[in-house]
C-alpha cells in the first residue's frame, strides 16, 4: 500500500542567468514498511529528491502526498509538525546536539514529536531504543566522547524514538568505515522490519543495496530504473 | 528551558565569561548611579526633599533664583490659588564658630509654611553634618552681615544646597543680612498661572541650580553609555554564540523543533545570566552604600536598583533578540550539508 507519493516533481535552480534543472518530472511511490534505496552517480539528484520528499527544501513543481493527503500545500507550521511527529531523519553525519547526552537527545526528540508519555515511560522507551541500537551504555555520554559509528547509531535511535512512519536516510553510512556501515545498515533494516517503518535511503555504496527491498536508480535528475 | 540550562552546563566557561562581564558592568553602573544620586542629594537635598509641585520665579530672573523677587500682588495671586503656598529665599554665605573659623552655609528663610523649619528671631537651625564639625545646640555663630549672634536651636537631616549645608534663619534676620524684603521663590503643590512668574517643575527647578545639571548630565551620560555597552555586549556575545550554533539550530529545525523554542532557549540563558550576575553586583553596591565614607556622597535607593535590574533585563532581551534573528536564517538543508558531530 502506498504511504508516500511524489508526483511530477521538478526542481530548478538559477545558475547565473540560466536555469538548471536538477529534477525533471520525477514520480516516486513509497510502500508501507519497505526499505527503498535511491542510487545513482553524484549529481543525479538523489539527495535533492530525498530532501524535497522530507520537506527540507521546496520543489519547483509537482505534488507530495502522505497517506493520501497532499502535504505540499501545507503551511510551514504544519510541515514542521509533520516532520517532528511522522518523519525521522538520519544524515550522512550524525548531527547530534553537542550539549546533550545521548539520552537527552532522545528525550528532546520525544518532546519535539509531542509524544505524551509519563516521565517513567519516556525513560523506559529511551532505554529500550538504546538497547536496540546497542548504545545503552552510552546513554549519559556526550557526542564528543563517541566514535563515528556510535554517533550514527545514536542518530538512528533519535530518528526512530518517536515511532515515525517514514525514515529518511541520506547516505547514512558515508562517514563511517565499512564494518560500521554493515552494522548500521543491518540496524536500519532490522528496525524497519520490527517497527514497520518505511525507509527512503540515498546511498552510493553498492554493498548497502543488499539491505534494500527496492532499488531505484537516478541519472540526470530522472528515475531511470526501479 | 531544559536545553538552555543543559547548554550552559556543558559550556560553562563561555557563559561564565559573559556573566562576569555583565557583573562588572552592572556593578560599575550601580556604583556610578549611587554616586550620581549621592552628588544630587549633596547638591540639592533641600529641594529634592520637597513634595512634587510647582516652583515660581520672576520672569525677568532668567532661571536664576538669586535674581528673582516675588512681588506682593504675585504672592496674593499664589495665595488665591493655593492657601498652602510657601515663599522662600536662599543666599550663599558663611557662619563663623567661636574660634572664628568660617563654614560655608546656604542661608534659607521661608514665610512659615510647612516645608521648611520655622525659626525664631536670633536663632539658626543647621544641617546635621555641621554637628560633626563641632557645632552643638546652644552654640552661637556669627556672620558679618548681621549685628547679633545667631544661636543654634537645632539640626535637621539632609538639607543641603549647592553642596553647602543649609542654615535656616528667621525672615527678619534674612532681611537684615541681605537687605531685601522680597522672597525669591514660591512653591505650591498644585500649579497656578501668575502673571510675571515662570513655573518650574521640581526637576526643572533643580536644573536651575548652578552646577546641578552639568554634574548630573555628565554622570547620567556615563550611565547611559554603560547601558549601551551592556546592550552591545549581549548582542555581540549572543551573535558569536549563535554563529557557532547555526548548524545545531539547522538540525534542530530539521527534526521539527519550533523556532520559537530556540528563541525561548536563548532568552532563558540571557535572563539566567543577567539575574545571576546582578545578585552579587547589587550586594556589593549595597555594601558600598553602607560603608561609603562621610566625604563620599553615595546613595543607592531601592528605586535605582530596581531600575537598573529592569534596564539590564530589557537591554539583555533586546541585545539577545537582535543577534538571535540569525536563528531565523538557520537553514536545515545548509546544516545537513555542512557536516558535523
Amino acid at each position: 500500500m502506498a504511504l508516500f507519493e511524489l508526483t511530477n516533481i521538478d526542481k530548478a535552480v538559477k545558475n547565473g542567468n540560466r536555469e538548471e534543472k536538477i529534477l525533471n518530472d520525477v514520480d516516486l511511490t513509497l510502500n508501507e514498511g519497505e526499505l527503498t534505496a535511491l542510487t545513482g552517480p553524484s549529481g543525479s539528484g538523489k539527495s535533492t529528491l530525498l530532501t524535497i520528499a522530507a520537506c527540507l527544501q521546496n520543489k519547483t513543481n509537482g505534488s507530495i502526498s502522505f497517506k493520501g493527503k497532499k502535504i505540499s500545500e501545507k503551511n510551514d507550521g504544519s510541515i514542521r509538525k509533520l516532520r517532528a511527529e511522522k518523519f525521522g531523519f538520519v544524515f550522512q553525519h550524525a548531527h547530534l546536539v553537542p550539549f546533550l547526552t545521548v539520552g537527552e537527545q532522545l528525550a528532546l526528540m520525544l518532546d519535539t514529536a509531542n509524544v505524551k508519555l509519563s516521565k517513567e515511560d519516556k525513560n523506559n522507551k529511551i532505554n529500550k531504543i538504546l538497547q536496540a541500537v546497542d548504545m545503552y551504555k552510552h546513554k549519559n555520554s556526550y557526542p564528543e566522547n563517541l566514535s563515528g559509528g556510535e554517533r550514527q547509531r545514536a542518530a538512528i535511535a533519535r530518528a526512530i524514538i518517536h515511532d515515525p512512519e517514514l525514515l529518511f536516510a541520506d547516505e547514512p553510512t558515508a562517514s563511517i568505515d565499512s564494518k560500521r556501515s554493515e552494522e548500521v545498515m543491518a540496524l536500519i533494516k532490522r528496525l524497519s522490519q520490527d517497527l514497520g517503518i518505511t525507509v527512503l535511503m540515498v546511498t552510493h555504496d553498492m554493498d548497502m543495496l543488499e539491505y534494500a527491498d527496492r532499488r531505484i536508480e537516478m541519472k540526470d535528475g530522472q528515475i531511470t530504473k526501479g | 528551558m531544559k536545553m538552555a540550562w543543559k547548554e550552559m552546563k556543558k559550556f560553562k566557561l563561555r557563559y561564565l565569561i559573559l556573566g562576569f562581564i555583565v557583573f562588572l558592568i552592572s556593578i560599575l553602573t550601580m556604583s556610578i548611579s549611587g554616586l550620581a544620586n549621592g552628588l544630587s542629594d549633596d547638591n540639592a537635598s533641600l529641594i529634592k526633599h520637597m513634595p512634587d509641585g510647582t516652583f515660581y520665579m520672576s520672569e525677568d530672573a532668567e532661571d536664576n533664583y538669586s535674581f528673582s523677587a516675588i512681588e506682593n500682588e504675585q504672592e496674593e495671586a499664589l495665595a488665591a490659588t493655593d492657601e498652602n503656598y510657601t515663599l522662600f529665599s536662599i543666599q550663599m554665605g558663611e557662619i563663623n564658630n567661636a574660634d572664628d573659623k568660617k563654614f560655608s552655609t546656604a542661608f534659607v528663610t521661608s514665610d512659615g509654611g510647612d516645608y521648611f523649619p520655622n525659626v525664631d528671631d536670633g536663632e539658626i537651625i543647621l544641617d546635621r553634618s555641621l554637628e560633626d564639625e563641632g557645632f552643638s545646640v546652644g552654640d552661637k555663630v556669627t556672620n558679618g552681615l548681621i549685628e547679633d549672634d545667631l544661636t543654634i536651636s537645632g539640626f535637621v537631616d539632609g538639607q543641603k544646597f549647592s553642596h553647602t549645608e543649609a542654615g535656616f534663619i528667621n525672615e527678619a534676620d534674612f532681611q537684615e543680612m541681605y537687605r531685601t524684603d522680597a522672597f525669591q521663590v514660591g512653591f505650591t503643590e498644585g500649579e497656578a498661572d501668575v502673571e510675571g512668574l515662570t513655573n518650574y517643575s521640581n526637576s526643572d527647578f533643580l536644573n536651575t541650580i548652578p552646577s546641578y545639571s552639568a554634574e548630573q548630565m555628565s554622570l547620567n551620560m556615563i550611565i547611559v553609555f554603560l547601558y549601551v555597552i551592556s546592550a552591545l555586549l549581549f548582542a555581540i556575545f549572543f551573535y558569536m554564540i549563535n554563529v557557532q550554533k547555526m548548524s545545531t539550530f539547522g538540525i534542530l529545525k530539521a527534526i521539527g523543533v519550533k523556532q520559537s523554542s530556540l528563541f525561548v532557549m536563548m532568552w532563558a540563558q540571557m535572563l539566567f545570566i543577567t539575574v545571576i550576575s546582578l545578585i552579587p553586583a547589587i550586594a556589593i553596591s549595597l555594601i558600598i552604600n553602607a560603608v561609603a565614607p562621610e566625604g563620599m556622597p553615595f546613595f543607592l535607593p531601592t528605586e535605582t536598583i530596581i531600575f537598573a535590574v529592569v534596564a539590564f533585563i530589557v537591554i539583555g532581551f533586546v541585545g539577545a533578540t537582535i543577534s538571535g534573528l540569525q536563528i531565523r536564517k538557520a537553514e536545515p538543508l545548509q546544516a545537513i550539508n555542512q557536516g558535523g558531530m
